[in-house]
């Protein structure tokens, strides 16, 4: 699980905890009803029993009589049970305890409050008093049987309520996990369609059919709808290019003939040196669109072998550095340690990952800026950065420029086709790598995460 | 050299076989990837251009079955398609280079004469020359003018690369490749600075230029 916070936020255990909550609210309620209920019935029958009682003795007209029979009555009583008390007027106390506290009405007393002498005696009694021939009468009837029936209730709640408690806690924990890990899973995989990985599906069995099961099939449903769409509008890019590419042959030959075999004067040489360069950018961004649609098509995985970007990272620094330094920039290469920075992958495609977000960089920023290249490793990740000290990309746009054939309003004149950075994020998605836009404050800061080989 | 063209495109086609023609190579255009299959068999060709999407047999096949033919000619490929899967695909069936359509006149021509003269299998050179530049390849030392000068590994690299082709013009691309292992078109003419700094210590201090400029081409070392 991943932190507290969270598990309050997933539904499904809140719902778990809500429901149990009710439950355990509900349950306690209706036993503490019942015990009431079932302690006044009592309690109203201990009534009854002492009102007889106080009425029998008081049909007793003589009062030696009276005494005489509540005498008689004290020895045989236990005090467990009953409790007499009378106090005559005159004479002594007849009682089976050593003394009573006084009461008038139906009141409770408890064991502390009577003195019992050498008699056994029960917790709680219900007690009353009234004046009997010359005296005053007290009976008090033990309240036993409704302390143990609360206890029996309260070993009714702790026997029975807690194991289901406990049950439906797991249950409802069992439950709300399942459900969770299904929820997580459609969101993993709605990230990675929202990443860009098309072929991401929520795993759905045959046999599940609940809500969960219908989202899952809605969401593949959407991502299968939207793979196709862009395929199909993949395939009619590919086939664009590859349709104007005989035709641009043609006219790049044209050119090269009226170069090469007619008489030309300055000027005219110079529209056609133009006219040349333009057709080499077209064909460019051609290329770089048909090798997207490759790389895309992901077959080039097949070729992917150890690599060590230290190599390639080398390899490119030391192939652009010149022209770099030569233009006014600073080129500058830092690696961590010295020891190979494998990752699984095609070197030249690792190659041009690099030269282009060095090109990039040296296109987008003033001249005199720096671009640093870094290799460091992070965990068991290797991370390749490419930052500048240029204007950077304004916070918005970070995910636009990812586009192909996206521009910024500010990048209109300079020289490229929109496509380098979509090479690069087609690239490093090939190659499982995670490609992020960051600000250098100032400038801009790209970062690819590459999971790293352990060397066999 | 003799050589065949086969490409279905008759614009191309001609355009290749004219231009060749002008270089003074005897060349024959054959448009159809069955009867240049059986051409290329049975007339004794220096090079093939064989276009990679045919009618009939398709490049890649017919080459195979000439490989598989012993038949040991060398093969520039044309495509139209320019990924990486193409030219690795394109190399792995026995072609020796490859040309990604549009191209320049120039890069095809320097490709064809590579490929034309192929290194023979000689005793491997101890020490590579050109003018008063003298290349120790065992001590990796340069000298021009009994003069020693000091270049970086890569700069050596160029150089050898240059002066055991003498005579015979490298294209950006081909030294690109050659040199740094790289198959794409970076958008600045990253190669020029290189070979303008190797110049630099080169020819600048000297009076004659051994390294020459092919315009529309590329650079060469004379070969006397």
């Amino acid at each position: 699980m991943r932190g507290r916070a969270l598990a309050i936020r997933s539904t499904p255990l809140r719902l778990t905890a809500i429901f149990l909550g009710i439950f355990i609210l509900s349950s306690a309620a209706s036993f503490a009803a019942a015990y009431l209920i079932i302690r006044a019935n009592f309690d109203a029958t201990l009534e009854d029993e002492i009102e007889q009682m106080i009425e029998s003795y008081d049909a007793i007209d003589k009062q030696d009589a009276l005494v005489n029979r509540l005498k008689d009555d004290v020895e045989v009583t236990d005090a467990e049970l009953t409790i007499l008390h009378y106090q005559p007027d005159r004479g002594a106390i007849i009682a089976n305890v050593d003394g009573l506290p006084p009461v008038s009405d139906f009141s409770i007393i408890g064991e502390k409050a009577i003195d019992e002498g050498e008699h056994d005696i029960s917790d709680s009694y219900l007690a009353k008093s009234e004046r009997v021939g010359q005296g005053q009468l007290t009976v008090a009837k033990t309240r036993v049987q409704v302390v143990e029936m609360g206890e029996i209730i309260l070993s009714v709640v702790l026997i029975g309520l807690l194991p289901t408690i406990l049950l439906a806690s797991i249950a409802g924990m069992f439950a709300a996990r399942t459900a969770r890990r299904r929820i997580d899973t459609i969101q993993k995989t709605l990230g990675e369609l929202t990443g860009g990985q098309m072929t991401a599906r929520v795993p759905v069995g045959k046999d599940d059919r609940d809500d969960l099961t219908t989202i899952s099939t809605a969401v593949n449903a959407m991502a299968s709808s939207q793979e196709a769409l862009i395929a199909s509008m993949r395939q009619v890019s590919t086939d664009i290019a590859h349709d104007l590419k005989t035709p641009i042959q043609r006219v790049a030959v044209i050119l090269d003939e009226i170069t090469r075999k007619t008489a030309l004067s300055e000027g005219q040489t110079d529209l056609l040196e133009q006219a040349l360069t333009e057709t080499d950018r077209i064909v460019k961004t051609f290329q770089a669109l048909l090798q997207l649609a490759q790389i895309e098509g992901g077959a080039v995985r097949d070729r992917f072998g150890p690599t060590d970007l230290q190599e390639v990272a080398a390899d490119v620094v030391d192939f652009l550095e010149p022209d770099a330094d030569e233009k006014g920039y600073h080129l500058d290469l830092t690696i961590a340690d010295a020891a190979p920075y494998l990752v699984n992958g095609d070197r030249h495609l690792l190659t041009q990952v690099l030269a282009n977000l060095i090109e990039n960089g040296l296109r987008h920023t003033p001249i005199g800026s720096t671009i640093r290249v870094r290799l460091a490793r992070s965990g068991t990740s290797v991370v390749l950065s490419v930052s500048d000290n240029g204007p950077g990309i304004p916070l918005g746009k970070h995910d636009k420029v990812l586009r192909r054939l996206y521009r910024l309003e500010q990048s209109r004149t300079t020289e490229g086709n929109g496509l380098g950075l979509s090479l690069v994020a087609a690239i490093c998605t090939l190659h499982g790598a995670q490609l992020s836009l960051d600000d250098n404050t100032p400038g801009l800061l790209v970062r690819v995460v590459f999971p790293q080989v352990v060397e066999a | 050299m003799k050589i065949l063209v086969i490409e279905d495109d008759k614009k191309t086609g001609a355009y290749i076989a004219d231009g060749l023609r002008e270089e003074g190579h005897s060349v024959d255009l054959i448009a159809n990837g069955a009867e240049g299959l059986v051409q290329a068999s049975i007339g004794y060709y220096d090079v093939l251009i064989v276009d990679r999407m045919l009618p009939g047999v398709d490049g890649i096949s017919l080459v195979k079955t000439l490989r598989g033919a012993k038949n040991r000619t060398p093969v520039l490929f044309l495509t139209a398609l320019g990924g990486v899967d193409d030219r690795i695909e394109g190399l792995n069936s026995g072609g020796d280079d490859y040309l990604v359509k549009p191209f320049a006149f120039g890069e095809l021509s320097a490709r064809i004469a590579a490929l034309g003269r192929r290194p023979q299998m000689q005793d491997e050179p101890t020490v590579l020359t050109a003018a008063d530049l003298e290349m120790n390849l065992l001590t990796r030392k340069v000298k021009r003018a009994g003069q020693p000068i000091d270049l970086l590994p890569r700069e050596f690299s160029l150089l050898e690369h240059l002066l055991r082709r003498k005579g015979r013009v490298q294209t950006r691309t081909m030294l690109m490749e050659a040199v740094w292992d790289i198959h794409f078109d970076p958008m600045t003419n990253v190669v020029d600075t290189h070979i303008s700094r190797l110049r630099r210590k080169v020819d600048k201090p000297f009076a004659t230029e051994i390294i020459e400029t092919v315009r529309g081409s590329g650079y060469r070392i004379d070969a006397e």
